[in-house]
């Protein structure tokens, strides 16, 4: 795993847990998404996940699909986020894991992906239509091309609440950060509850000793309030992209949206920090 | 690029159903336990008596089994030439060949205790068949379709509604099949627990080409046993229509080892080989990874999913089962393309000849049969496989030839 990432998890959680927060790249433009990242940097955010747009996006549900067509719609390529990256990486040492799912990738040239991803200061990748089953080839070709580019690049596997034991033991058996754990069964956004039976599979989970962090449907600080004694980190996305695409409907003038994005940072803070 | 390198890796992932390098489970890991139980459930389904002689007794006593091997006489005197045979899965119950699946599947979802089904469809004859057996069953029933698909098949709609289903109009992408399809594994990977899900052609992630293909053989199985019957020998070419091809491979597969019968599959060439003018998915698109599986696919240089178009909304998909990508990759069948006007044509040609309106998307294969028998000898034999009627397409034909009088 690469030191940024190493560090985030090695090192106590400022706040009640560590936050892990989602943007679509390109959305609603490249400029604006350095600017948000930057931003979310800035306001603590511990890891950061940037979505690559993909015309179909089988395990999101409606906002980060809204998202994905705009920044497709307004040109946005595997090429440019990874400028994205770049121009944040100048800046920034927040660890950042691309999210996205596997065609892009494959066409953009597996071999190359890694390479030109690991160059440019990925530390991640989280493939939603990737399984661990399937991952195998794929997964050990990118961790040694990554080796061979000098650094190093996490692949994050999600465990699923309907996961079999032993896919589970076998995921958990190599330590790539972090584990992201599903809330529920289902797509990206809406609102989950953390309802006793999620607690007590993420108790269950402790024996993995591996890091985790739980997603899907988080949007509120009382959510993360309630996780935050049984988990390492929590990954809100929807509830992220929603509040921006929000403000980006207004279309207010340059400065005043960077006035408002100020409240949306401000929500970010007080998400993880202790009530 | 995908480089061979990665190409020939893609082959090697854990989960079985391969179909050379194509093929897989690359869905969320939700489904993944889903998917193997679902194997697990239709290897043991295969295993029971019981199952296969309830399925065969559904086959016959509803569907209306062995579907009829007619020779086309008047159709091939008008185009001179090989003989033509057409496989009559218009004749089965609702319409087409997509009743022999769903039947299947349904009664695997009853042996899994599963109380609810969900479907995608892009013509409606999936719809339409799996909201048959679901009736026929008492289970409840939720289909899938694209917003564009669900006002050019408007008639489907309602039958769909009048055998109980819901169906729910999907508004986002292209509105058509794969938005179905990835609105329905959306609904699936959240209701995993009580859902079962109708896969309506042979792709998809595994083991949905398996299964789909396995439940469409009898297609094949028959057509051999009447031709034998028949012209006491096989034909020498199979012609069939390929959206994502579950009635093609079901039609071919029996004849596989067969290397003296040609495999033929015809693809949507729509308005011509443009990007977003066509669905010739293995004759224009390469490789990539679509609802679960490695296959051929019609795409941009990003790896993006590019629209699509057809007359038929049952060929209008920007994917194709892994096992055909196969067969193209190894040679052993050939795919080739007609395009709208010519399907168009050949429905008139068919239903003017014959009194048999094909569905558009069997006309595709009807076009193409027309192509090939006047180069062929007269001693030669081809069987198309007429997957449905034309029924539903009135409208769109109406449309399609209004428009070309006022071009004309």
């Amino acid at each position: 795993m690469s030191e940024r990432l190493n560090r985030a998890f090695s090192e106590p959680a400022a706040g009640l847990t560590r936050l892990i927060m989602y943007l679509m790249a390109g959305d609603p433009d490249p400029d604006t998404s350095v600017r948000r990242l930057s931003g979310l940097a800035e306001s603590g955010v511990d890891v950061i996940e940037l979505g690559i747009p993909f015309s179909d996006p089988m395990a999101d549900g409606p906002v980060i699909q809204a998202a994905a067509e705009r920044a497709l719609a307004q040109g946005m390529t595997f090429t440019k986020t990874l400028d994205i990256v770049r121009a944040f990486r100048k800046s920034y040492s927040t660890p950042l894991l691309l999210m996205g799912y596997l065609n892009p990738m494959l066409q953009y040239g597996w071999e190359k992906f890694i390479q030109d991803a690991v160059t440019a200061g990925v530390d991640g990748l989280i493939i939603p239509d990737l399984p661990w089953r399937e991952s195998k080839g794929l997964r050990s070709l990118g961790t040694g091309l990554a080796q061979a580019a000098g650094g190093h690049l996490s692949f994050i596997p999600m465990i699923a609440q309907t996961g079999e034991p032993e896919d589970i033991k076998a995921l958990a058996s190599e330590n790539q950060g972090f584990a992201y754990v599903l809330s529920r069964n289902g797509i990206t956004g809406g609102e989950v509850e953390i309802p006793a039976t999620v607690l007590n599979f993420i108790k269950d989970l402790r024996q993995l000793k591996l890091p985790l962090c739980v997603g899907f449907g988080i949007r509120n600080s009382e959510q993360v309030q309630r996780l935050a004694p049984f988990v390492d980190g929590v990954v809100v996305g929807s509830a992220l992209v929603e509040r921006f695409a929000a403000l980006d409907a207004k279309q207010l003038n340059p400065g005043a949206l960077i006035e408002r994005e100020q409240e949306i940072f401000a929500w970010v803070r007080s998400l993880k920090a202790t009530p | 690029m995908i480089s061979d390198k990665i190409h020939e890796l893609m082959g090697q992932g854990d989960a079985p159903g391969r179909f050379g390098p194509f093929g897989g489970a690359y869905v969320p890991e939700t489904l993944v336990p889903a998917l193997r139980e679902l194997e697990r459930a239709y290897r043991a389904a295969q295993e029971d008596d019981a199952f296969r002689t309830e399925f065969q007794a559904l086959l016959s006593k509803y569907v209306g089994r062995p579907s009829l091997l007619y020779e086309a006489t008047r159709l091939t005197e008008a185009l001179g030439g090989a003989r033509i045979f057409l496989k009559r899965e218009d004749l089965n119950h609702t319409g087409a060949h997509k009743i022999n699946n769903t039947l299947g599947q349904v009664l695997l979802a009853k042996r899994m205790g599963k109380t609810r089904v969900i479907a995608e469809t892009g013509a409606g004859q999936h719809g339409v068949a799996t909201a048959t057996a679901c009736a026929l069953f008492g289970l409840s029933c939720v289909v899938y379709m694209g917003e564009e698909d669900v006002r050019r098949q408007h008639l489907n709609v309602l039958r769909m509604r009048l055998l109980g289903a819901e169906v729910r109009a999907v508004t986002i992408g292209s509105r058509t099949l794969k938005d179905a399809i990835n609105e329905a594994l959306r609904d699936w990977v959240t209701n995993v627990d009580n859902t079962f899900y109708c896969f309506g052609t042979a792709a998809g992630p595994h083991p949905y080409p398996t299964i789909v293909r396995d439940f469409q053989r009898i297609i094949g199985e028959e057509t051999r046993a009447q031709a034998l019957d028949r012209i006491a020998r096989l034909p020498d070419a199979l012609v069939a229509c390929v959206g994502g091809g579950s009635n093609a491979i079901g039609f071919f597969r029996p004849f596989i080892e067969d290397e003296g019968v040609r495999l033929i599959g015809v693809e949507a060439g729509g308005k011509g080989d443009a990007s977003g003018n066509n669905a010739a998915t293995l004759s224009l698109g390469r490789p990539g990874v679509l609802h679960g599986a490695y296959s051929y696919l019609l795409q941009d240089e990003d790896g993006q999913i590019t629209m699509t178009h057809s007359v038929s909304a049952g060929l209008d998909y920007p994917g194709v089962g892994p096992e055909h990508s196969y067969l193209q990759e190894i040679g052993r069948a050939e795919y080739v393309r007609i395009s709208d006007e010519e399907a168009v044509r050949a429905c008139e040609l068919l239903a003017r000849t014959e009194g048999i309106l094909p569905a558009l998307e069997s006309a595709h294969a009807v076009a193409y049969a027309a192509k090939l028998a006047p180069e062929l000898p007269s001693e030669q034999v081809i069987v198309v496989n007429l997957s449905g009627r034309g029924d539903k397409d009135v409208e769109t034909l109406a449309a399609y030839l209004k428009g070309r009088s006022q071009h004309e």
